[in-house]
């Protein structure tokens, strides 16, 4: 309901449902672009998943894969509680997805301890980041 | 809680719990004819699913059977953990239906119509209808008889709302909404999916609804499901390939997952399921053709998987 009263945020994307490329593409690629021609600067502020998809009446499911992709990739980053910026610099590109990887595998046996104590990925998250941020 | 394949893919760290649908091996007969054939799929909560199929092809029937208006011939349809036939009234107390035919009262006014409903369930969220009274334009001093099919369509889609169903059911919603109406209609669905624990299964042929907005597709065919699955995985693994060779070119070209294909001397148009991008290098060394894949619009898939 609040959606509302918040005022429109400016339509920085152009999503064609229609078109035949999936919208998470769509989105991916036009950040990509918006980044490459210097629209979208470091420290530049994307709109938050639910804005996107209240504003272009699209599935909010399909948004957060094109988030969590551009992430991944380096491009964007996710900040607590604040909206996810235009990542500082490209050079931690190709390192990110590495470090990932290597951690994959004690990833892998969490969540099967997870799954074996009943827990969800939401309790996981919320500790991890708890113990994260404490160790800071 | 059951082990997931799929929840590996999911980007967005929402958790999965139970399916809140589940379909097994599910048949239809009504006079001796197969009706639904064998239909296995299940739907997580927090999704949004949009069945498609032409008309006759099984869409409502399938609403029936999962609702428990009528029973299974074979196979099972289980809602919420439960026998979708023997529904207990607490499960069917959390889905919210809005059927193809509206069983609105046409001597009411939509004030008391809604005045009806909203006392037939203890949790009634009056804040939400007044809101979409005023936002859907919804004539409630008005007798129901004299409302226009958009206006029907729209009070009985608030009739599902108002108790905030856990699981809402829509057979061929807003067919009759005119676009802007739609899009606000979408939208609320969209609102609806946002909660991880509430799921919406609508059956339309209105292919741009469902491209905007469903997470999910189903398409039905002949009461099979010819596809289940991720929106974007489909529109990803259905192309059209074009291939333009210097010769001319057999007439099989032993590419998989074909469904359709054109040939014209030393040009073939093919549209092909489960395709991947390493395969138009593969396929452009084999017969020496310059080669193009397009990706097609979900209108287009539907009726090439039904050619």
């Amino acid at each position: 309901m609040d959606r509302n009263l918040q005022p429109p945020p400016p339509r920085i994307f152009t999503l064609e449902p229609a078109s035949g490329v999936p919208i998470y593409r769509q989105l991916i690629d036009q950040v990509r672009r918006l980044v490459a021609s210097g629209h979208l600067a470091p420290g530049a502020e994307l709109p938050s998943v639910r804005e996107v998809s209240a504003e272009y009446t699209v599935n909010p499911t399909t948004i957060s894969k094109a988030y969590g992709l551009l992430e991944l990739e380096g491009l964007v980053q996710r900040n607590r509680g604040k909206p996810m910026t235009i990542a500082p610099l490209r050079r931690n590109r190709q390192a990110l997805t590495q470090r990932l990887r290597q951690i994959e595998s004690q990833v892998d046996s969490l969540i099967l301890a997870a799954r074996q104590l009943d827990l969800q990925a939401t309790d996981l998250t919320t500790l991890i980041e708890q113990k994260m941020s404490e160790e800071k | 809680m059951k082990d997931n394949a799929d929840a590996s893919s999911d980007f967005t760290g929402t958790t999965r719990g139970a399916p809140v649908i589940s379909l097994s091996a599910l048949g239809k007969v009504i006079g001796g004819k197969a009706i639904l054939s064998n239909i296995s799929a299940d739907v997580e909560p927090g999704t949004i699913v949009g069945l498609l199929g032409k008309n006759g092809a099984g869409k409502t029937s399938l609403i029936d059977v999962l609702l428990g208006f009528s029973p299974p011939s074979s196979g099972s349809s289980r809602v919420f953990g439960e026998s979708s036939f023997e529904l207990p009234a607490a499960a069917k107390g959390r889905i919210g239906f809005v059927p193809q035919q509206d069983e609105l009262l046409d001597s009411l006014t939509g004030a008391q119509q809604l005045a009806l409903n909203a006392a037939l369930h203890p949790a009634w969220d009056e804040a939400l209808i007044a809101r979409l009274v005023r936002e859907w334009e919804i004539p409630l001093d008005r007798r129901i008889q004299v409302f226009s099919g958009g206006e029907r369509q729209k009070l009985a889609t608030l009739l599902a709302l108002g108790h905030e169903p856990d699981l809402l059911v829509l057979d061929e919603p807003a067919s009759s909404l005119d676009p802007i109406a739609r899009r606000r209609f979408l939208g609320e669905l969209l609102a609806i999916a946002e909660s991880p624990t509430r799921t919406v299964l609508f059956s339309t042929h209105i292919v741009s609804d469902l491209e905007r907005i469903a997470s999910k597709v189903w398409i039905i065919r002949d009461g099979r499901l010819a596809w289940a699955g991720d929106l974007d995985t489909l529109q990803e693994s259905v192309v059209r390939v074009t291939l333009f060779a210097r010769d001319d070119l057999p007439a099989e070209l032993a590419i998989d997952g074909v469904v359709s294909q054109r040939r014209d001397g030393r040009r073939m148009q093919l549209v092909v399921t489960g395709w991947q991008e390493e395969r138009q290098r593969e396929v452009a060394d084999r017969w020496g053709a310059d080669v193009t894949v397009e990706r097609l619009g979900l209108e287009e898939i539907f009726l090439e998987l039904h050619a």
